[in-house]
């Protein structure tokens, strides 16, 4: 069911310290799909767009996009294949020193040849896609964290880019822009063919959306398959997680001491007067 | 030392290669922030130095009937040392603790990153005409700061105190070298401006992305390129001056 994959991942391990984060991950992303990675927060979803984007090195295995190995290009090769690929950052991370129309033309600026008239209307165009033809004098300061957002998907796809990595996307938009947005990268993936990832814990609107899914926690696929195939699986970890149960075998505490020893036994009392 | 190793690489990579049309561009607008602006600090400082000098220069000096030789003393004071060096504090205070500030700004908000993921080299982009900005206005702030601190000096001696103006011009001009005088305190400027350009791009580029990291970056900054001038002056003018 899966046929010539855009991504792949071979027997990933990534640590940050003693902290391992990543213990031997294995993904295929197929081409011209939403592919989502849904997990509880702190499993290292963020990093793993950042191991697909180069900017991070893993410490064993591999990530293949288009055939290529991520991790042994060359610094220009790298930069190179960062133009057939789009990254939506959770916080927007737009240019402070440049308005909404600058920060979409960016990549068109530096990437193209393009005369202004046609840049303009790219960047119109694209504006327009996501609703803020409008602001495009306002600064990012002067923007809302769900605008912001939109902005930085609009500067994301300027240069039609094959891959598109979206960062938490649903987070913090109110439910109108929320619903915009969900069609807008259901509809940028089939108009424009692009392959799309899209980590995130909102799983209703990511189960919408996606194609495929896998589901990793303790540095590790738990589960993969269709949302179809997810949402009927038995094993209590992945049931936990689509059905959003507070505690269970995925814990809601960070590890720690026993809570009654924590408190009672922890440090010396100091005496009074 | 790995630190060290990391900011060899980190100026290499962005410091060599021939910058586009762009980068001019870039260069140009950061030519404006880190020199022009400094301009000011730099300007009124030179002054206030060579006022200073001339004053106490010629209490000194006319004791022993030399108040003539004051035009030299003011130059010398300033072209071999004071400029270069107090020029490069105040560049360290003004321009590069804002470096640091601003790429480490940058790198806190994930700029950085997605200029990256956008496939735009941030060193390239972000850190080399910041480098050249600094490189290259520093020795020009230094000879403003030169100019305006023997404007100073005169404006004490000879207008104030009455030295004869001949003999401060005059002997200035005997007793000034061009390449010892003039050309080693340049170079001091130009060894400065690498050092505090590169400390504070660097600090900025290699922070903690977190308010906390910023801010103790940008103290580093100061701290370092203040004590890196002063270290590397006594060294220089060992070499230079001191028939080393």
């Amino acid at each position: 069911m899966i046929d010539a994959p855009f991504i792949e991942i071979e027997d990933l391990y990534f640590s940050r310290g003693d902290h391992e984060i990543f213990r031997g991950v294995n993904m295929t992303i197929p081409r011209g799909k939403v592919t989502a990675i849904m997990g509880p927060s702190g499993t290292g979803k963020t990093t793993l767009l950042k191991l697909i984007g180069g900017q991070l090195t893993p410490e064993r295995g591999r990530i293949l996009i288009d055939g290529e190995d991520v991790h042994r290009l060359s610094r220009k090769a790298l930069f190179t294949l960062r133009k057939r690929m789009g990254m939506l950052f959770q916080s927007g991370a737009l240019f402070s020193d440049l308005d909404v129309f600058e920060n979409v033309a960016f990549p068109l600026r530096v990437h193209t040849d393009l005369p202004d008239t046609m840049v303009r209307d790219l960047v119109l165009l694209k504006l327009q896609a996501v609703g803020l033809r409008g602001a495009r004098h306002l600064t990012p300061a002067e923007l809302s964290g769900g605008m912001a957002r939109r902005v930085a998907l609009a500067r994301a796809v300027a240069l039609d880019p094959e891959l598109i990595l979206y960062d938490e996307p649903f987070v913090g938009q109110d439910p109108i822009s929320m619903g915009v947005l969900v069609q807008l990268i259901k509809r940028l993936n089939q108009a424009l063919q692009l392959t799309s990832v899209v980590v995130s814990h909102d799983i209703k609107e990511t189960l919408s959306i996606a194609d495929y899914l896998y589901l990793i926690a303790d540095g590790q696929v738990v589960a993969h398959g269709t949302p179809q195939t997810l949402d009927t699986n038995q094993d209590p970890r992945v049931s936990q997680f689509i059905h959003g149960a507070p505690d269970g075998p995925v814990p809601f505490h960070y590890p720690a001491e026993a809570f009654y020893s924590d408190i009672l036994g922890g440090a010396p009392m100091t005496k009074l007067g | 030392m790995e630190a060290l190793g990391r900011a060899g690489i980190f100026l290499f990579q962005s410091a060599v290669g021939v910058p586009s049309r762009e980068g001019w561009r870039l260069w140009l607008h950061q030519m404006h922030f880190v020199g022009v602006l400094s301009l000011a600090i730099v300007l009124v400082s030179g002054l206030f130095i060579g006022m200073v000098l001339a004053l106490q220069g010629y209490t000194i000096l006319v004791d022993f009937g030399a108040e003539q030789a004051l035009g030299q003393m003011v130059a010398l004071s300033l072209l071999r040392e004071l400029a270069p060096v107090v020029a490069a504090l105040l560049f360290a205070g003004r321009a590069g603790s804002a470096l640091t500030a601003e790429i480490g700004l940058m790198k806190a908000t994930e700029q950085l990153t997605s200029m990256e993921m956008i496939g735009v080299d941030p060193l390239r982009r972000v850190v080399a005409p910041r480098l050249w900005a600094g490189f290259v206005s520093l020795p020009i702030l230094t000879v403003g700061f030169s100019v305006v601190g023997i404007w100073g000096g005169y404006l004490v001696g000879v207008e104030w105190l009455g030295v004869f103006e001949g003999s401060y011009w005059s002997n200035m001009q005997a007793n000034v070298a061009f390449v010892s005088d003039i050309g080693n305190g340049m170079i001091k400027s130009v060894v400065f401006a690498l050092v505090v350009t590169w400390i504070a791009v660097f600090q900025g580029y290699d922070l903690v992305p977190t308010s906390e990291g910023i801010s103790r970056a940008t103290t580093r900054t100061v701290v370092y390129s203040s004590l890196a001038v002063l270290g590397l002056d006594f060294v220089l003018t060992a070499i230079m001056f001191g028939g080393l």
